[in-house]
């Protein structure tokens, strides 16, 4: 393998929780999103990335080196942690300073790149005020400028919008765009599916510690689409709106949960989706609302858990 | 004409060497631990030393007595200890029990920075402190006694050399303890609490089991009874005290380089692990 990051059936034990499972994959150049319900173990990836852990069994390499210890290498990558926890005694400037001397850089350096990377995350005008005043969003933005502002080759950023707000979300989505298209590799992770699409197509998704599927986005999808789906319908007459679904070949099953609720089990949610307007204004049919309930991250995960047992 | 995608290479930008991004963190960390605790410590250690110092050698002056014992006498007491000890509770304490307990360590050590230079500039910053209450005022209260007549310049510079070689035997004892103490746990309360429980226990301890056994050797283990050895001899004087003041010396050094290198292979293991 030759990867970025390379990990082949590490484990991490935390005493008697598993944080990672056997979790094997390879992420490659540009934007990899990593994603996972909580607890999947996308943290106790990225701290194995950091060298903040040791795996247990299996083995894990950044850019060639094993990841576990301290070695020169770590010039090259850049590393927002989930955690708050921030040098909360110093200011936004200072502690990006500091870092960057840590780093290496001579002090004019360091202070010059601060004040670009600080810039870069729309903090100029906070950057003089003590961390520990910062709010969620602010620490999330400062933790992205360490990470980026001595111009690493690998980003790992552990859910950096989190807490984040919409329009900071954007820049900083703009931003990781515009780094991830000058080469750099980015490993982002979220357990917010859309957050992370709109940045690449490259996913790795893991759960229970493992990593449950890999590769371009559409195909995952593709994957889920093979399980029945549940669509929720509310009308003012579900029992004729479930005899008339009843007569599609996809549809596995027909539910009434309450007054005026439908729950269809289908095969082929698009199908579904597609030819549901055309059965109802030929059959006058009513329907108040679709929900679908498997439409969102949870659903994909239950799935995809569901297919590796 | 091929087309393919970009592939970044990080800049070349020259970088300095370990010392200066150990003293990064040094600079940092001294200013962190600048909070009232400290800061009354010291200022109090300061008051103590420099008032009694520069008072007794006034007097000495006046009645013929000796110089030496005048500027040994801070050190010749417990409470100079005890300040120390205070100073190293404060400063030492969190040093890596807060960067362990908020996981901040992260940021440091996901750096180009080994478990060594951390420990390095963490030492380094308690070491700056306890220099600062144990050494410094020593100093300044013999270029106080100088500036006002009361000694020679050759005799205040011997008094330096007496407060450098109590002062930095004790701070690296000290500094060793704080390490391997605050390395032992997330919560510097825990590591202050055990700084003094340790110290003062085993000079406790030791105290009473030397007299009633009647060895000696025992009152090594007692800091206060090495800093006073150390002391008579700095600055001339004969010693009344029971142990050797260069095995004591010694005993100070070797235990916290004994202590820090249990930090440091404490570090090398600890894991950072979320809530």
């Amino acid at each position: 393998m030759t990867g970025v990051v390379d990990a082949e059936a590490v484990t991490k034990r935390y005493g008697e929780v598993l944080g990672l499972n056997g979790f094997s994959a390879t992420f490659g150049a540009g934007i990899t999103g990593l994603v996972g319900p909580n607890g999947a173990g996308k943290s106790t990836l990225f701290r194995l990335l950091a060298g903040q852990l040791k795996p247990d069994v299996g083995r894990l390499t950044l850019l060639g080196h094993p990841s576990w210890g301290p070695g020169e290498f770590r010039r090259r990558v850049g590393y927002c942690p989930e955690s708050p926890a921030l040098l909360d005694w110093m200011t936004g400037n200072d502690f990006v300073t500091t870092l960057l001397r840590v780093d290496g850089f001579s002090r004019a350096e360091a202070a010059d790149r601060s004040a670009r990377a600080i810039a870069e995350v729309d903090l100029t005008t906070d950057g003089n005020r003590r961390l520990r005043v910062y709010s969620k969003g602010m620490r999330q933005r400062v933790k992205i400028a360490q990470c980026i502002a001595h111009d690493p080759e690998v980003l790992l950023l552990d859910e950096p919008l989190n807490g984040v707000d919409p329009v900071g979300r954007a820049s900083l989505s703009a931003l990781m765009k515009r780094l991830g298209g000058a080469g750099r590799h980015i490993i982002v992770s979220s357990h917010v599916l859309y957050e992370v699409e709109r940045l690449t197509d490259q996913i790795v998704m893991i759960a229970n510690g493992q990593a449950i599927a890999q590769g371009d986005l559409h195909r995952i999808r593709d994957l889920i689409d093979t399980h029945p789906h549940v669509i929720d319908l509310e009308s003012s007459d579900p029992r004729a709106l479930g005899r008339a679904l009843g007569g599609w070949d996809h549809v596995v099953s027909i539910e009434f949960p309450g007054p005026g609720q439908l729950r269809v089990l289908t095969r082929s949610p698009d199908t579904f989706y597609a030819s549901l307007p055309e059965l109802v204004l030929t059959e006058g049919l009513s329907v108040r609302a679709v929900r679908s309930a498997d439409d969102n991250l949870d659903a994909v995960f239950r799935y995809l858990a569901q297919e590796r047992r | 004409m091929s087309i393919s995608a970009p592939r970044y290479v990080q800049s070349t930008v020259a970088r300095v060497g370990r010392p200066w991004r150990i003293l990064a963190i040094v600079e940092r960390e001294v200013v962190r631990r600048a909070t009232w605790g400290p800061l009354f410590a010291v200022a109090l250690t300061w008051l103590i030393v420099v008032l009694e110092t520069v008072v007794n050698v006034y007097f000495a002056t006046v009645t013929g007595g000796s110089i030496g014992a005048a500027f040994e006498t801070p050190y010749n007491s417990v409470i100079w200890v005890l300040f120390l000890l205070i100073v190293t509770a404060t400063v030492g304490a969190g040093s890596l029990a807060d960067d362990i307990g908020s996981r901040s360590i992260t940021l440091y050590l996901s750096r180009p920075l080994r478990i060594s230079d951390y420990l390095t500039a963490k030492a380094s910053a308690i070491g700056t402190w306890l220099l600062i209450a144990g050494v410094a005022p020593g100093c300044v209260a013999a270029a106080i006694t100088a500036a006002l007549g009361y000694v020679s310049a050759s005799a205040a510079l011997a008094a330096v050399a007496g407060c450098f070689a109590v002062g930095l035997p004790t701070a690296i004892f000290f500094t060793g303890v704080a390490l391997a103490l605050s390395s032992l746990t997330r919560r510097s309360l825990y590591a202050g609490v055990g700084i003094f429980g340790t110290v003062l226990a085993l000079g406790v301890s030791v105290g009473v089991v030397a007299g009633i056994t009647g060895n000696n050797d025992l009152l090594y283990a007692d800091i206060a009874t090495d800093v006073q050895s150390i002391g008579a001899a700095a600055f001339g004087l004969p010693s009344p005290y029971p142990t050797d003041p260069v095995a004591s010396t010694v005993v100070l050094a070797l235990t916290g380089c004994v202590l820090a290198l249990l930090a440091w292979w404490r570090l090398g293991r600890i894991e950072v692990v979320g809530e």
